[in-house]
């Protein structure tokens, strides 16, 4: 996570400058991970682009009124996802993923062979298949989780407990895991 | 031995993979693991889980994503034109007013605290260690948080009164507010934005109101929900400005709406 120098922050001169170089740094650090999560929710990706530029906008608002800079990338998503929310209330669309998702994001490695080809898709349909059918905020924590969020972090976003956390990922890490093993007899 | 033959369950294998158990915990998930077959495959099991779903959903967007620039451009568009907006007074005197205003709010609150606290130790011997006196929310912790609805819809609705909130949820958030062992009658899980003003029954807009306040309390701030839900009302004041009002500084805006500096004798 970067942090202004001191010194900077006391620079009369070029304060707003540095800041918006920060936020800039941080949008490319953290603009991917923010649209995998938001698009893994269901959400259109021109839509998560909207919903990023807002955060990053907030987000320059925030450094710039001097308020706490503790954990920006928690912060990021917290915001992120509350604006998701937000906006879902606004235009009453569905997050949910939709039902042809599984095709629409499928990806074929060009290098691999036909069979590889076919078992790889295989895969990807069956581990897609278990993630759609998890409960919203087990899909969310596990998403989270996966961009590399600690506990603490996901339980604030999600406003759940920490116990909770860890028994989602546990349940959903689980059905994963069953899910390969099955694939694998 | 204790537990020896108890296997470690799901929850406890990912918390040791993830790094997330205490040490002591961490100490004894360990020396299990160290003697448990069953428990160390379930634990890989678990870590191959992980790297699937890993590989899998960033597998997913490798050919979607966008390259960033012209996202990053039309970011900084965006700042520039905020930069445009706002008057030519440095932004560092901003920064500098706003850490004033802070510091000046956080001594006066530590002066109003101690006094209350050593009269407090003058009338009843002592008061609770933990019993910490709150006069304005941490706005990290309790941004304030609406509902969407327009004056309209606001003002067609009876006044709603403060719902009761579940003890769950009152403790949960003593506990964000680092508020341990003490009763929860020493404090009202108040709403920041009140439901009268929209304001949503969510965590992050509930704050814990010390009733050992004595100045600036809970009836204090009754009073100013409904004087600005009177003007929301009336079309005096806009109500996102209402709600902007109250969640930043819900004193600050008594005084701007009340035209005082302390509060009026009849809602003490």
């Amino acid at each position: 996570m970067r942090t202004l120098p001191v010194s900077s922050a006391t620079d009369p001169g070029n304060l707003r400058d540095r800041l918006e170089e920060e936020v800039v740094a941080l949008f490319d650090e953290f603009r991917e991970p923010l649209l995998r999560y938001l698009s893994s929710a269901g959400m259109a990706f021109p839509d998560c682009e909207d919903v990023i530029q807002e955060t990053f906008f907030a987000l320059f608002q925030h450094l710039h009124g001097a308020k706490c800079r503790d954990n920006l990338r928690g912060w990021l998503f917290r915001v992120a996802h509350n604006l998701a929310l937000k906006r879902q209330y606004r235009t009453r669309r569905d997050l949910e993923l939709p039902a042809d998702a599984g095709a629409e994001n499928s990806v074929i490695d060009p290098n691999a062979s036909p069979e590889d080809q076919a078992a790889g898709s295989q895969t990807r349909q069956r581990l897609l298949a278990v993630v759609q059918a998890l409960p919203e905020q087990d899909r969310r924590c596990l998403l989270l989780r996966s961009e590399g969020l600690r506990y603490r972090e996901i339980a604030r976003i999600l406003n759940m407990s920490l116990g909770g956390v860890s028994l989602s990922l546990a349940r959903s890490l689980a059905r994963v895991a069953r899910r390969a093993q099955q694939s694998n007899l | 031995m204790k537990h020896e033959d108890q296997h470690l369950s799901d929850q406890d294998l990912l918390l040791d993979v993830d790094g997330e158990h205490s040490a002591h915990d961490e100490k004894r998930v360990r020396a299990h693991l160290k003697a448990c077959w069953k428990c160390r495959v379930r634990r890989d099991e678990l870590e191959n889980a992980i790297s699937d779903f890993v590989h899998f959903h960033h597998s997913q967007f490798e050919a979607k994503l966008l390259p960033p620039d012209g996202p990053r451009a039309l970011l900084k568009a965006q700042l520039t034109q905020l930069a445009a907006a706002e008057p030519s007074q440095p932004s560092s005197w901003f920064a500098l007013i706003h850490r004033l205003r802070w510091a000046l709010a956080i001594s006066t609150c530590g002066v109003l605290a101690l006094c209350l606290f050593l009269s407090h130790l003058g009338r009843h011997g002592a008061l609770h260690p933990q019993a910490v006196i709150v006069s304005i929310p941490d706005s990290r912790l309790t941004p304030g948080a609406a509902v969407l609805m327009d004056q309209r819809q606001l003002c067609t609705q009876p006044n709603i009164k403060n719902k009761l909130v579940p003890v769950a949820l009152q403790r949960k958030v003593l506990e964000e507010y680092g508020i341990e062992g003490v009763e929860p009658r020493v404090y009202e899980i108040d709403y920041l934005i009140t439901p009268a003003l929209g304001g949503a029954d969510d965590i992050h807009n509930l704050w814990p109101q010390s009733y050992s306040a004595t100045t600036w309390n809970a009836d204090v701030k009754d009073a100013l929900e409904d004087r600005l839900r009177e003007m929301v009302c009336t079309g005096n004041l806009d109500l996102a400005e209402a709600q902007q009002e109250i969640a930043s500084n819900w004193i600050a805006a008594y005084k701007k709406y009340f035209h005082t500096d302390r509060p009026l004798p009849e809602v003490r």
